[in-house]
């Protein structure tokens, strides 16, 4: 079977991100995602589905979130994370410095910059579109 | 995710983690941790069987290794695999809980 696109429709509560990893997982097998790569995904896409949820949507509201995967190239592996809430940049956000101060807090953006090979943000009419492209070729540690 | 803890000599606690420390697993893990931290002073976090480390895992780890260093005690990580390493590495987690990769290592920094 050809999937030329695969979606993830989840609703804006903690308890959906729990089938994030399955579904990350059978993309990884059909489409022969490496194992550090789909560690880059689970982590990034963990990162920017709890952010939007705790923070674009916040406590009891209502929404959607929907997480849409294309591969344009056999080694690059493109996630697109659409939502319905206020506007949030997640890349609007400094670098941890250099120093290396220690925050738990704040550490998903920089996990995003690292981990993924590119990052785009865009406001639409309804929300905020997250493109997150990942690179089999870059994922290694 | 599976936790179980082992007493070794020296006053020793060794806690094993098998499984994913996401965001669905890491308030247990959060709860648990805390609880052993509360415990004891010399703790080695056993991470050969972790398989996945995300931001809300790494609160699980550096609570209790702060309560643990407030009291004048050490707590260490033993055997992440590298993509766990990483992430470890990535977020300078690893600047305030040593990371060995050598059981005897791991040991020695809790004397």
């Amino acid at each position: 079977m050809d999937h030329a696109e695969d979606r993830l429709l989840l609703r804006s509560q903690l308890s959906d991100m729990a089938q994030l990893p399955c579904w990350i997982g059978s993309l990884a097998s059909r489409h022969g995602i490496p194992k550090s790569t789909e560690f880059a995904i689970n982590l990034c896409l963990e990162e920017a589905v709890s952010n939007i949820i705790l923070h674009g949507y916040g406590d009891g509201v209502e929404g959607s979130v929907i997480v849409r995967f294309t591969m344009q190239q056999p080694d690059l592996f493109t996630f697109v994370i659409e939502d319905d809430a206020r506007r949030f940049d997640p890349l609007d956000r400094p670098l941890l410095d250099s120093g290396r101060t220690v925050r738990v807090g704040g550490q998903g953006i920089h996990f995003l910059r690292e981990f993924a090979e590119d990052l785009k943000y865009e406001v639409t009419a309804t929300g905020n579109r997250l493109r997150i492209v990942f690179s089999a070729a870059n994922s290694a540690t | 995710m599976g936790i179980t803890t082992e007493e070794l000599a020296g006053g020793i606690t060794k806690v094993i983690l098998d499984g994913r420390l996401d965001i669905e697993n890491s308030p247990a893990v959060d709860t648990r941790m805390k609880a052993i931290a509360d415990g004891g002073n010399s703790v080695l976090v056993d991470m050969q069987n972790v398989s996945f480390l995300g931001s809300m895992g790494l609160r699980a780890l550096v609570a209790p290794a702060l309560a643990i260093r407030g009291r004048g005690g050490k707590m260490v990580l033993f055997g992440p695999n590298d993509l766990v390493a990483r992430v470890l590495r990535v977020s300078g987690i690893e600047t305030m809980i040593p990371v060995h990769h050598e059981m005897q290592n791991a040991l020695d920094a809790l004397q």
